[in-house]
């Protein structure tokens, strides 16, 4: 997945769950400040895994932003397909 | 101990007719069903009954998207029914002072709580073939979700507690309230209840029992007939109703509007079966809910009755009556709202109280629906109200749940003009 796709699922989550506009979340933006908390991080993920079949391990470092969001997408992205 | 008179200062619904608590009760006064048939193409068998929904609430406007996002139907039902009420108590729901409300009260019924987010996973997982459920379903799925958000929502730090007791689960939770209020443990207490009762296995259930009205679409909205020769059962409705109690010198110091005094609660037990009720019974939560309120029955005008409209229930309720009112009970004013608004189950005690309050406070009672001229022999003995009554000088009224278990509550309220 590209960025601009983990980008854009995010924007959607936002949207759909949170009422947000898809224009506030870009990349510097805190996740804290578009109402993303540990439990909404956690239901994000969870929709992530579902739709991308990657999942956050335990000991990586939580998110701050949407750009640290979508890195860590990219990232878990990156390592399925290098498994593959 | 120290004993305060309880002042209602606010109202609140979400209610299958729309609009607030006036709506409600206009409805109800003219005898206006809001049952339709209920009808879903469901795995293995379709769902198909009489049912009140609330079908024009819209959690998401009501609420806002991340609220509501964290919420199951029942709490959309139960938060949105108790800001209607705290709105309508004058009350901020910012606390201008925090410290202010430390001691304030959540108390909640609801006999079903979560069980949609439990059944939804319980679907995804046998039926759907996924292997993970949400993060989020336990706390969709808690049954004191509705406590848990109002006290965060309104600043709330005293007692949160939820009670499940079956069809009498908001009475019981009003009832506490009310007593927590009067020994001035709190000056204010936000209480009511709220169900959904649509899930595919509680329905199922309830029509194992025999218990479901039957109905087609154009026979569906008179299907739950309490007290008439051909009553043929329950209707089972989803929402939510809430109220206000507060210290009546506290609601009287910062100007509020006063509704009504409650002014009594009455529990008791059966003790003898899970289903079948009992007249003894039902009158010992009667004789409790008066010596509470330290009234004669001589001075109860109306009750609205728990009238389910099942074969057994409904005589047994009447007889109950009559024990208690003797030879009074001919004259006493009895309704059964259940038949235009369903039976909410753990929500019934409170939009049956909320159709009280306003009883009283209009002057006004409202009918027991589709009961002219069907009146059982077996339900004789009280003065049943076939059509909605107006410019009745209500002064006291009873609202009545008796539960399966046998658990059985009685609330008493006053009209303020005679307080």
């Amino acid at each position: 997945m590209h960025a601009m796709q983990s980008t854009e699922l995010i924007r959607q989550f936002l949207h759909e769950r949170l009422g947000v506009d898809p224009q506030l979340a870009v990349s510097s933006a805190h996740l804290a400040d578009l109402g993303i908390d540990s439990l909404m991080l956690a239901e994000l993920m969870f929709e992530v895994d579902e739709r991308l079949g990657v999942a956050i391990e335990s000991g990586m470092t939580a998110p701050k932003t949407v750009g640290d969001l979508v890195a860590l997408i990219d990232t878990l992205q990156a390592a399925k397909v290098a498994r593959a | 101990m120290t004993r305060r008179r309880v002042a209602i200062t606010g109202l609140g619904i979400v209610s299958p007719y729309g609009g607030g608590v006036n709506a409600f009760f206009e409805h109800l006064l003219a005898g206006r069903s809001a049952v339709r048939l209920l009808h879903t193409e469901d795995r293995p068998r379709p769902l198909s009954m009489p049912f009140v929904s609330c079908t024009t609430f819209d959690a998401a406007a009501m609420l806002g998207k991340p609220l509501a996002g964290m919420m199951g139907r029942f709490a959309h039902l139960g938060v949105a029914a108790a800001f209607d009420a705290w709105d309508d108590a004058g009350l901020a729901r910012q606390a201008p002072d925090p410290a202010e409300r430390e001691q304030w009260a959540c108390i909640w019924g609801t006999a079903l709580g979560g069980i949609l987010a439990f059944e939804k996973g319980y679907r995804d997982m046998w039926q759907n073939g996924r292997e993970r459920l949400s993060p989020l379903s336990v706390l969709l799925g808690m049954n004191n979700a509705v406590n848990a958000h109002l006290s965060i929502q309104l600043g709330l730090g005293g007692v949160s507690m939820s009670h499940t007791v079956a069809c009498a689960s908001s009475t019981v939770a009003i009832g506490e309230a009310f007593h927590h209020v009067r020994d001035a443990k709190t000056p204010v207490a936000i209480t009511g209840g709220s169900d959904a009762t649509h899930a595919y296995g509680v329905a199922k259930a309830w029509e194992a029992m025999g218990l479901i009205a039957p109905g087609t679409c154009e026979t569906a909205f008179m299907a739950c007939r309490p007290f008439a020769a051909n009553r043929a059962g329950l209707v089972l409705g989803e929402g939510g109703a809430a109220m206000v109690l507060e210290d009546w010198d506290h609601a009287l110091a910062r100007g509020a509007r006063i509704h009504a005094e409650i002014v009594g609660y009455g529990t008791s037990c059966d003790r003898s079966h899970l289903v079948r009720p009992e007249a003894d019974g039902q009158a010992r939560a009667l004789h409790a809910v008066l010596a509470d309120a330290e009234l004669s029955p001589n001075v109860i005008d109306y009750v609205n009755a728990h009238g389910t409209a099942t074969v057994e229930g409904d005589p047994v309720e009447i007889a109950a009556l009559r024990k208690v009112f003797g030879s009074r009970a001919a004259g006493l004013a009895v309704s059964a709202t259940k038949s235009m608004h369903g039976h909410l189950l753990g929500a019934a005690g409170a939009i049956e109280a909320l159709a009280t309050v306003l009883a009283l406070r209009e002057g006004a009672i409202p009918p027991t629906a589709h009961l002219q001229g069907k009146l059982d022999p077996a339900c004789e003995g009280v003065d049943h109200v076939f059509e909605g009554r107006e410019g009745v000088p209500l002064k006291v009224a009873l609202s009545s749940s008796f539960a399966f278990g046998g658990s059985n509550a009685v609330l008493a309220f006053r009209a303020a003009s005679a307080s």
